[in-house]
């Protein structure tokens, strides 16, 4: 068991570029086929006039099920809708490429996922977060250029929740909102690549939005982060995201994330001739 | 029991220094991180003929050698690319190579694999020689086009034998990996 880790420690490796981790959303590309990914996050909502804000735990484990085909199931604790920390919801996503054009040292793909979440969190708020926060669904495509060491991508989705608003509050209970994202990342370290053991730093700038399909609520968020990327192997994210604008009814205008991760990639199937 | 082992020793030193693929240079598309590098070459380091993969990071280049006597399925390399998350740019293989004449759209059968030269001219190979594989999953699209006119031959694009192909009769369906010098 303890070679296998030791094994699987070494071998850790991944199929998306470092540039293209963005650390609030996914990109196109997916993870190499039979690997395996873990990340564990910790999220800081700062309160606001409308909530008290909290703190947030989300796991996950990660799998590329082919080159084309990967799913990550999760789970979430939280102190942001009770008055300790419990546990709070459980999340599938799942993405496939479906479009995918190389070229030395570029690339350019699309994916389409969806992803759903069950919460036992009261739906209280315009903002719709499958992150733990509501019930709900969502679906949507990426797109991902990577040109050197820029990467930029784009997201859309249409994102449902499922269940009703607590009682008493005078707003519709269904809710359906259109989600996006534009983000980059850039490689700024090392200038020139020697080995696999040169700590990796990428620089993110991502803008998030949500617009409500039932009114005219919304919100636009930036958010910086700074990823570190340890012997090829290990990842570790901080990020930033505050609002530019908006009018959503929201747990926090304002928050931080930390958050690690670890992929391993299996040692590959002998690949047997056709 | 000496003598067996003297006699097992030069059949294996025999069999090492028969014609075979030794050797191969690769360069993969579609990444420039040491992380997606790792990726690939975890996944060219289980391709079961090959013995070492030395990477270039910065040039997205793999120097493999191959396992002695054991044979070379250059599909099996694109394959783990791909299945890595990225495509081959380019994959150069170098052999010791019978004496064998070439030409035109010549088609022929080294080591259980059917090669098809093109662009290339009338000559013999003997010994050491690196061919440039041209098929679809190994090389840059555009590549692979600008060699398209230098044949008519339909496998060209297939990548399998079609009825273009010599000798008549042949199983349609089996692999022919197009080459160039």
């Amino acid at each position: 068991m303890k070679k296998l880790l030791i094994g699987c420690a070494l071998s850790i490796g991944v199929s998306v570029q470092a540039q293209e981790l963005y650390v609030f959303s996914e990109p196109a590309s997916n993870m190499p086929a039979h690997s395996v990914g873990i990340r564990q996050q910790v999220k800081r909502v700062a309160s606001s006039g409308t909530a008290t804000g909290g703190t947030r735990s989300s796991s996950e484990i990660m799998f590329g099920a082919n080159k084309n085909f990967m799913w990550h199931l999760g789970f979430t604790l939280s102190d942001m809708y009770s008055s300790n920390f419990r546990a709070e919801s459980f999340r599938a996503y799942g993405k496939y490429r479906f479009f995918s054009q190389d070229d030395l040292y570029k690339h350019l793909r699309m994916a389409a996922f969806a992803e759903f979440s069950l919460s036992q969190n009261p739906f209280m708020f315009d903002e719709i977060s499958l992150e733990g926060d509501q019930s709900g669904f969502q679906s949507g495509l990426i797109i991902t250029q990577l040109l050197h060491k820029l990467a930029i991508s784009a997201t859309g989705s249409y994102i449902s929740v499922a269940g009703k608003r607590s009682t008493g509050d005078l707003t519709p209970n269904k809710r359906n909102a259109v989600s996006y994202s534009l983000s980059a990342g850039y490689l700024l370290f090392p200038v020139t690549y020697k080995n696999y053991d040169q700590t990796n730093v990428n620089l993110y700038l991502e803008l998030l939005g949500q617009q409500s399909t039932n009114d005219n609520r919304y919100f636009t968020d930036l958010a910086p982060a700074l990823q570190f990327i340890f012997n090829s192997q290990a990842k570790v994210n901080f990020g930033y995201r505050y609002q530019l604008s908006g009018n959503m009814l929201r747990m926090g205008t304002q928050g931080w994330l930390l958050g690690m991760e670890w992929l391993f990639l299996r040692k590959p199937k002998p690949l047997v001739s056709k | 029991m000496k003598l067996i082992y003297l006699c097992l020793f030069l059949l294996m030193g025999s069999l090492s220094t028969s014609a075979q693929i030794t050797s191969g240079k690769l360069q993969a598309s579609g990444l420039t991180c040491a992380m997606c590098s790792k990726a690939v070459y975890n996944a060219l380091s289980a391709v079961p003929y090959v013995e070492k993969v030395q990477p270039d990071i910065q040039q997205s280049t793999y120097q493999l050698t191959f396992k002695v006597d054991v044979a070379v399925d250059p599909d099996l390399l694109a394959r783990a690319v791909t299945d890595a998350g990225f495509s081959v740019a380019k994959l150069q293989l170098t052999g010791q190579f019978p004496e064998t004449a070439i030409g035109k759209d010549t088609h022929v059968t080294l080591y259980n694999q059917v090669y098809h030269f093109v662009n290339v001219n009338a000559q013999v190979l003997k010994g050491k020689q690196t061919i440039t594989l041209l098929d679809k999953s190994f090389l840059l699209p555009k590549e692979h086009k600008k060699y398209a006119q230098y044949t008519t031959m339909a496998c060209y694009n297939t990548g399998t034998r079609q009825s273009c192909c010599p000798p008549a009769g042949a199983a349609q369906s089996a692999r022919v990996y197009h080459v160039t010098l």
